[in-house]
């Protein structure tokens, strides 16, 4: 089985599975939504009642909200393979690595996506922030930040998947690697949320794009280590 | 024999580059004597951010040729690593205190990259212990620190960005910029510190290597003692000895 | 039940043409410090219906997962169809199909929707009639649209089964295929023993009850504590170990 159209196939057959256990079973993603809103009331509780100041803090809110709901996200879809040493199975068939690894980042992309949408909005409402004023480029922020987060959120999640400690180790190994995407995203909403002023913005979805690029390649080409035992 | 010597050099250099660094180069204009811990501060950095490299590339050459003294540089490189960059963060915090007015500032973002550079490879050593298996252990560390080792040029190059885009207003007064007294000796004096310290490095990157190698020595005679011990006790049938054309295949000869 | 399982056809080749379906050399595992198997050297050759006995801790487990390249050796080496196991899994994977005791199923989703994603993994030709002859084969056609989540240990089983005859492997592992299953279900393992033997399939089994192995196996080794005790019949043969040589050959402790 070579070619990159039969790794294509098998990884959208594994995001297909992915997506249909998760719609049948796990009700996951709903509960990470949850999360995310309650993180979002916890920082106005925190931060607030100051709504001049929230509204100027919300882009990093906005992004604190979606790494700390994804890093749950990105666990979720890995522990789909706990289900009787599916794991196990999944890495003997005879297809490649990184089609593995791109089906499961393709279902953590899913998942992040609505996720990032559904923050965007809530933030919006939230916080009293004018999203609609900035929509195109705000979702162009959050689909370059969801495609980093799942990149990288799935090789993490996949290396601490049969771990001991494993809920402590993912956010620890993730968390750093994602600050240039955070810095990022949270910089490109800011600037699409002022109308630019500096012309940054540019800057901003330039580096978005080449964290996303990187990781992705990263992530494909290690991932199958990770299946040997 | 020769490491040692490379360990009394090493030492000496270290000396000598402090005593010039506090006594010999005068201080500087703007920041005064604050400015002298830049010379080992800037050094540790740097050899951080090698250590790291090497961290990234013997992982690398671990998974190719799955030679375990790949892995026991790894470590080694892991270990030396947050030893300079742990080092690197303090003097940047007694730098900043006195310029700066406090120990932490996030203008000028390379104190906290630095520290990003410090929680990437705590989170590889920690990774470490949750494996005993010594060549499952060296795969997954290869592949955390090949991945980390990848994210911290785009860390470096987005906070580098960030201070670009906001260079002037923020860095604070002119008054607290750097200010040589004498450029030359101030670049000549960074080299000297950066080469003393990089002498260091070496001499600990070779030691720690060589712990790794006697551990993993010990390691491995258990495990071949185990082995051995597991086939004495069972009661297995002999096989003759091979014999230069010997047989194939035999049945027991009890 | 049906009367002929259907085994997809590989081109195995004459038997005197194929390389031994398996040869190991000195292979061991430790887990956690602790040998599994022990340095073992066998030879199976190509066809052979091989079982693999003795008691438990004895390595027949961990020797199937070495063969099935789930797990990788620490000292020694094996080939499957002359593919070495460390150094060209990826190769060795597509001959062999593996039945351990989890059977790595997903829950969620329907014995036919498992076996449909295992089609695509594989690369089964004319999916969607295969996945529903095999559901046939293993006597799970009435229960192939339920999820997994419901069913017994035993309907697992023969749904992992029927995911194996999927494939078109040439060795074929069984980690306690008997184990789990009523008496129909062991009719059913007894008659994919002979469709493989009849299709040339080399079969390597495991079993903590050899009474129990009513079909023709061919052989077996005898394992105990990690290392073989004997081989008894044909079609497995034990060679010779360099580690039982004089300690001059042994690996000497690497110190700096």
């Amino acid at each position: 089985m070579s070619g990159l159209r039969s790794e294509a196939r098998v990884a959208l057959a594994i995001a297909r599975k992915d997506a249909l256990a998760e719609l049948r079973g796990r009700h996951a993603t709903v509960s990470t939504l949850f999360f995310a809103a309650i993180v979002l009331l916890l920082f106005g509780f925190a931060l607030g009642p100051d709504s001049a100041r929230l509204a100027a803090a919300a882009p990093g809110l906005l992004w604190l909200a979606i790494v700390f709901a994804g890093i749950l996200a990105v666990s979720r879809l890995h522990l789909l393979e706990t289900d009787d040493e599916a794991l196990e199975q999944l890495a003997l068939y005879p297809v490649a690595r990184r089609a593995i690894y791109a089906g499961k980042a393709l279902g953590g992309l899913a998942v992040m996506l609505v996720l990032g949408l559904v923050v965007l909005g809530a933030v919006g409402v939230l916080f009293a922030v004018d999203i609609g004023g900035a929509l195109l480029p705000l979702l162009v922020t959050v689909v370059l930040g969801a495609t980093g987060i799942a990149a990288v959120g799935t090789f993490y999640a996949g290396v601490t998947v049969r771990l001991r400690a494993r809920e402590v180790m993912l956010p620890l190994l993730m968390l750093p690697v994602l600050a240039p995407l955070l810095l990022g995203a949270v910089k490109a909403t800011s600037a699409a949320l002022t109308g630019d002023p500096f012309g940054e913005l540019g800057s901003w979805l330039q580096l978005l794009v080449a964290f996303d690029v990187i990781m992705v390649a990263a992530g494909a080409a290690t991932y199958g280590y990770l299946l040997e035992d | 024999m020769k490491t040692r010597i490379l360990g009394f050099v090493a030492a000496a250099a270290i000396a000598a580059m402090a005593i010039v660094s506090l006594f010999v180069v005068p201080a500087d204009l703007n920041q005064g004597d604050a400015q002298r811990v830049m010379y080992p501060h800037v050094a540790s950095a740097w050899l951080g951010y090698l250590s790291f490299g090497v961290t990234a590339l013997a992982g690398i050459l671990w998974l190719w040729k799955r030679d375990l003294r790949f892995d026991a540089v790894a470590l080694a490189g892991a270990e030396i690593g947050v030893m300079f960059t742990a080092f690197a963060i303090w003097g940047g915090m007694m730098w900043g205190r006195p310029v700066w007015g406090v120990f932490w500032q996030w203008e000028d973002p390379r104190l906290t990259t630095t520290a990003l550079l410090l929680a990437l490879y705590v989170g590889y050593l920690l990774f470490r212990r949750l494996t005993d298996d010594p060549a499952r252990r060296a795969t997954r560390a290869a592949i955390v620190g090949i991945v980390a080792a990848v994210d911290i040029p785009i860390v470096h190059f987005s906070v580098e960005w960030w201070r670009g885009l906001h260079q002037g207003a923020t860095i604070g007064s002119p008054s607290r910029m750097l200010n040589p007294a004498a450029p030359m000796v101030f670049v000549g004096t960074l080299l000297g510190m950066l080469a003393a310290f990089t002498l260091a490095w070496v001499y600990l990157m070779i030691r720690r290597y060589q712990l790794a190698r006697v551990q993993m020595a010990r390691e491995e005679a258990v495990r071949l003692e185990r082995l051995s011990a597991a086939r004495a006790a069972s009661p297995r049938a002999t096989v003759p000895p091979p014999a230069p054309h010997g047989p194939e295949s035999t049945e027991a000869a009890r | 039940m049906p009367q002929t399982i259907y085994v997809s056809p590989r081109s195995l080749g004459a038997f005197d043409e194929r390389p031994p379906a398996v040869v190991t050399a000195d292979l061991a595992r430790l887990f956690a410090g602790s040998p599994a198997l022990a340095g073992v050297s066998l030879r199976v050759e190509p066809g052979a219906t091989v079982a693999l006995l003795g008691p438990n801790g004895a390595g027949k487990t961990t020797l199937l997962r070495l063969l099935a390249t789930v797990i990788r050796p620490s000292y020694g080496t094996a080939q499957v169809d002359g593919l070495d196991i460390g150094r060209e899994p990826e190769l060795v994977r597509v001959r062999v199909a593996y039945l351990s005791h989890a059977t790595g199923l997903y829950d969620d989703l329907t014995a036919r929707e498992n076996l449909a994603f295992a089609a695509e993994m594989l690369g089964t030709p004319e999916p969607r009639q295969r996945v529903s002859r095999a559901l046939q084969d293993v006597g799970l056609a009435g229960r192939a649209d339920d999820r997994v989540r419901g069913f017994s240990a035993g309907m697992r089983r023969r749904l992992a089964l029927g995911r194996i005859l999927l494939g078109s492997a040439s060795l074929v592992l069984l980690d306690e295929p008997y184990a789990a299953l009523d008496a129909d279900g062991m009719a059913l393992v007894d008659q994919l023993l002979t469709a493989w033997r009849e299709a040339g399939v080399t079969v390597l089994l495991t079993s903590h009850a050899p009474e129990r192995l009513a079909v023709t196996i061919d052989g077996s080794v005898v394992l105990d504590r990690g290392v073989v005790a004997e081989t008894r019949g044909h079609g497995v043969s034990e060679l010779p170990s360099a580690l039982d040589a004089p300690s001059a050959t042994r690996p000497q402790q690497v110190v700096s």
